[in-house]
């Protein structure tokens, strides 16, 4: 079967085989082929087979993925190819039989896959070990991430400063919203802002918010420094320090 | 707070049996969804095992306040949280028995779904990949993270979400109840408000309808009984790939409203519990 074999001063640190599912690459333990160095993106790239060609994909990293000295997004990989990734290099090994592709071969590979299933123990631990290994740096990253805060600039709320410390939040005269509007005619629920995975996202209530002076028309992500405007009221969305 | 609920349960298209399971406990404004998988019959016993013994720990609870709290939990829980994620603690340790003391049983699993109204107050718990959606304002916001390998995946930047859609291991879940003597439980408190509606759903009706399919559906048809139907038979005229399961809970205004009697009529509750796989 075609492998990779990672190496290091003319020695094979790590060698894997590239099957029918996709190889990833990266500094992350949840890498098939995981590469322990700080040049190396979490998940710098994968290799996989494609219409019977074995790929590799960059996956967006911050140094870049070299075939042959060559930067790529995306390349044709043959056999005696060298990947550069960071001061690591991985050796192409393409002499072996190409899997079965994906597309064609998973019904035969998998015949129960349609079934839902729930991985075996030993996967599942691995799953586990990679889920705490993401909890921990997902807490280091917590460290130095920054607090999502919204600063009233103007009108009349109970608070001048709110850090958003749940998923949801509503801007309204509601005894139940956290940014609470005082004065006569303001809406129960004027606006929201809900957390998702990837972000911070304002979205309507019983009115229209708008950011940096534009109407939305939808949930909008925030960004740091966006200003918002409900309700005769103006909001500063920051992530503080 | 009034709530208006309805929900309904559908075999799909591609399947013969249904291994989906929901109830919904008008008293307590508890509402419960279960997907089982399985071999042979069990995927219908373990989601009717995981509802069942959900409802019944906390039917219980006025009766018996102080049973031990399972896993887990947050100082600031309300007791319900802590109750209806003990629940769902004794759900998983009760299928993973019957799994390994009944061996062709091996490998039944399911799905747990699960949120509680108190008031203004929502507790949720959940196992799987099933989820729950909140409606407000318009914006849908899924409540509830897939336990699935591709959830996971796109949530670290291995897989980017369209790719998830087309994967064929969308069926790969992390977490499941059963298959482990001990598993970790999602449980959230929120606030709720006026006008919010909860939808909770196994993946048979995510799969093949849209998220803003879901939203427009829910501001469409404001009867619960009604847009789960309709949700249900839009997921069969895409081909009903897995069995169907649509819970839905309205949050309204109190009665002590002005205006409360206009509401009246959509407080009635059809199919407004089911339950599928045994009893």
């Amino acid at each position: 079967m075609p492998k990779l074999s990672l190496m290091f001063d003319n020695k094979i640190v790590k060698e894997v085989s590239v099957g029918t599912r996709p190889v990833t690459i990266g500094r992350s333990p949840d890498n098939d082929l995981p590469v322990d160095n700080l040049a190396v993106s979490n998940h710098h790239a994968k290799v996989y087979y494609e219409a019977g060609r074995m790929v590799v994909e960059d996956l967006a990293s911050l140094n870049g993925t070299f075939v042959n000295d060559l930067r790529v997004e995306r390349a044709t990989l043959h056999d005696g190819d060298n990947i550069h990734i960071g001061k690591h290099r991985i050796k192409v090994d393409a002499s072996g039989d190409a899997p079965v592709p994906w597309d064609s071969g998973r019904k035969a590979a998998a015949p129960r896959i349609d079934e839902t299933m729930v991985l075996d123990t030993k996967e599942r631990r691995q799953m586990l070990q990679q889920a705490a290994a993401m909890g921990e740096s997902m807490q280091f990253a917590g460290t130095r991430m920054k607090v999502p805060t919204l600063v009233i600039l103007n009108g009349q709320t109970d608070q001048k400063e709110y850090v958003l410390t749940n998923k949801l939040t509503v801007i309204g005269k509601s005894a139940m919203a956290t940014v609470k509007l005082k004065g006569w005619f303001k809406p129960q629920m004027a606006a929201q802002i809900n957390q998702r995975d990837d972000g911070f996202y304002l979205g309507p209530g019983d009115k229209v918010p708008s950011v940096n002076g534009t109407p939305i028309s939808g949930p909008l992500r925030l960004n740091n420094g966006d200003l918002i405007e409900v309700s005769g009221v103006r909001l500063n969305f920051l992530f503080r320090e | 707070m009034r709530i208006a609920s309805g929900g309904v349960t559908d075999v799909g298209r591609v399947r013969t049996n249904n291994e989906d399971c929901f109830k919904i406990v008008e008293p307590l404004n508890l509402f419960v969804l279960s997907d089982g998988m399985g071999g042979e019959a069990h995927g219908e016993i373990a989601s009717a095992m995981a509802v069942e013994t959900v409802v019944k720990h906390c039917l219980d609870m006025e009766a018996n306040p102080a049973a031990q709290v399972i896993g887990p939990t947050q100082p600031n829980w309300s007791a319900r949280t802590k109750r209806l994620s003990t629940a769902v603690h004794l759900a998983n340790r009760k299928i993973f028995k019957s799994a390994e003391e009944n061996p062709d049983q091996h490998g039944m699993g399911a799905t747990l779904t699960a949120v509680w109204i108190e008031g203004a107050k929502l507790s949720i718990a959940h196992v799987g990949d099933s989820r729950a959606y909140l409606l407000r304002g318009g914006s849908l916001l899924q409540l509830t993270r897939d336990h699935s390998l591709v959830a996971e995946q796109v949530r670290r930047g291995i897989l980017t979400a369209a790719e998830a859609e087309e994967s064929d291991m969308q069926s790969v879940l992390l977490r499941a109840l059963g298959a482990q003597a001990e598993i970790e439980v999602d449980a959230e408190e929120h606030t709720l408000f006026p006008r919010d509606a909860l939808l909770l759903c196994s993946d048979g009706l995510t799969r093949v309808v849209t998220e803003p399919e879901i939203a427009g559906t829910l501001q469409a048809e404001t009867n619960p009984g009604k847009a789960a139907e309709k949700l249900a038979a839009l997921a069969n005229e895409r081909g009903g790939p897995d069995n169907i399961t649509v819970v839905i809970a309205r949050i309204e205004k109190d009665s002590n409203g002005w205006f409360s009697w206009l509401r009246r009529g959509a407080r009635k509750n059809p199919g407004s519990n089911g339950s599928v796989g045994g009893n």
